[in-house]
């Protein structure tokens, strides 16, 4: 009975340390990489949701770049110890019911979490994650790459199968032109083009 | 050579028409009445063309047209051609060239060197063997300049004005070349709705400029994935320059020093 007893407090009390020691860190983990805008209040968030509206715009034209294997890595990683720690942390929350409210009350309902910028061969990577407790909410992008792994992977595919000549572009001044080819000038643009200076010269 | 190279036989003249500048160039050793006469008769086709078919002015046939006051089957034969032109290219560019782009008709894309190229048949037609013509970068030649050497044609680089990164020789060509640093991103990529990204400039090289231009626009439109698309496009050379500053060319372009 006491030897009963003893087992029960101890696993109470582990649990209890489990669910203090792991919602505190559960943060700082994940924050401490971004000192300035990690743990604020839903005020706050809203706030810094507001500059993802611009970039939302190159977010929603190529929808398919986050699924790329290669840009999403680095928001995966970002987000997944908190997801792997979600579990635990959870099942902890339950078994003692007392325990909860003195460490989840003062948090805000749902937090957001920005991440790292993460650098690949393809650019800059960022991600936020908004958490409800410990689960993952919702995820956004607030930087992606200009050249994503897509159309790298597309390009490199023309390249293997492209039949033409490849180099860098170059400059010439070429002399005795007859005309030039380029895309639509304007009545300005063409005062300052080469096929003005080549009708002038005539 | 020498005594004659100050005094080329021919005529070049330049007027702004559709909005841009246009430049002729007949190499053709032609009393300058006749010659004038020729190059007239051009620059009225094309003014007539800009009447017809400009999108700007509510009573023109392809706004008339395109309000429904016209049926197809009362429009000119120009008319009629040129949708069927850009049924076609729509077709043929995977819906890439969309006359029906920006909500209403605008055969724009179609219509300037299809121009270009009925001017420069009528010149042959008339005897001119030996002309150049040039409208806003649109370029059709036939002949020989009045060196007595092929045309010269170079490709503007996408970044220098005053520079040309390609330069093309021949004596029967139509040269379109479409880009994003004239106007900034205004090629729209039909599909996302969003300005075309990924290739700075395309120039499209055949026989007919029409077909060239569109499909020069078409390829800017599609992004990086109209360079494998030009690869397969059959009876055109094309030369690429991508946002990353590489040129990719046919290796059948007629490319020269």
């Amino acid at each position: 009975m006491r030897r009963a007893l003893f087992a029960i407090s101890g696993l109470a009390a582990s649990t209890t340390a489990l669910v203090v020691l792991k919602a505190a860190p559960d943060t700082s983990t994940v924050a401490q990489q971004v000192p300035a805008p990690a743990t604020s209040g839903a005020g706050e968030s809203t706030t810094a949701a507001e500059p993802t509206a611009e970039p939302a715009e190159a977010t929603a034209t190529a929808s398919p770049r986050p699924r790329t294997s290669r840009s999403a890595e680095p928001g995966r990683k970002t987000a997944s110890p908190s997801a792997g720690r979600a579990g635990p942390s959870s099942d902890a929350t339950k078994k003692p019911p007392a325990a909860r409210p003195s460490t989840a009350a003062p948090q805000p309902a749902v937090r957001r979490v920005v991440g790292p910028v993460v650098s690949n061969e393809f650019g800059n990577v960022q991600v936020a994650i908004s958490l409800d407790g410990a689960r993952i909410v919702d995820a956004e992008a607030l930087e992606l790459p200009e050249r994503t792994a897509q159309s790298d992977q597309r390009s490199s595919q023309v390249d293997d199968r492209y039949s033409g000549t490849a180099g860098l572009v170059v400059q010439r001044q070429s002399a005795d032109l007859d005309t030039v080819s380029g895309a639509t000038a304007t009545s300005e643009s063409y005062q300052r083009s080469l096929q003005a200076a080549i009708d002038r010269a005539r | 050579m020498s005594a004659a190279s100050s005094i080329r036989p021919g005529l070049r003249r330049v007027e702004h028409v559709m909005g841009t500048p246009v430049s002729l160039d007949i190499a053709d050793d032609r009393p300058a009445t006749e010659l004038a006469t020729l190059a007239d008769e051009v620059f009225a086709w094309l003014r007539e063309v800009d009447a017809r078919f400009s999108t700007y002015q509510p009573d023109s046939e392809v706004c008339r047209f395109d309000r429904g006051e016209l049926l197809l089957s009362e429009a000119s034969a120009d008319l009629r051609r040129v949708m069927e032109r850009c049924a076609d290219l729509w077709d043929a560019t995977d819906g890439f060239f969309d006359a029906y782009a920006t909500g209403g008709l605008d055969p724009s894309g179609y219509v300037k060197g299809w121009a270009v190229q009925v001017a420069s048949d009528r010149l042959r037609a008339a005897g001119a063997d030996n002309h150049c013509l040039n409208a806003g970068g649109d370029v059709r030649v036939r002949g020989h300049s009045s060196t007595g050497l092929p045309w010269r044609i170079g490709v503007r680089h996408p970044w220098n004005p005053s520079a040309v990164c390609l330069v093309l020789s021949g004596t029967d060509l139509a040269v379109a070349t479409s880009g994003v640093y004239e106007r900034g991103h205004h090629v729209r990529d039909p599909r996302r709705g969003t300005p075309a990204r990924g290739l700075r400039s395309v120039t499209v090289v055949g026989h007919d400029l029409g077909l060239a231009d569109a499909y020069a626009t078409a390829a800017v439109a599609m992004g990086v994935a109209g360079i494998g698309w030009l690869d397969r496009l059959p009876g055109y050379q094309h030369a690429v320059v991508t946002d990353d500053a590489r040129c990719l060319h046919s290796t059948n372009l007629p490319l020269t020093d």
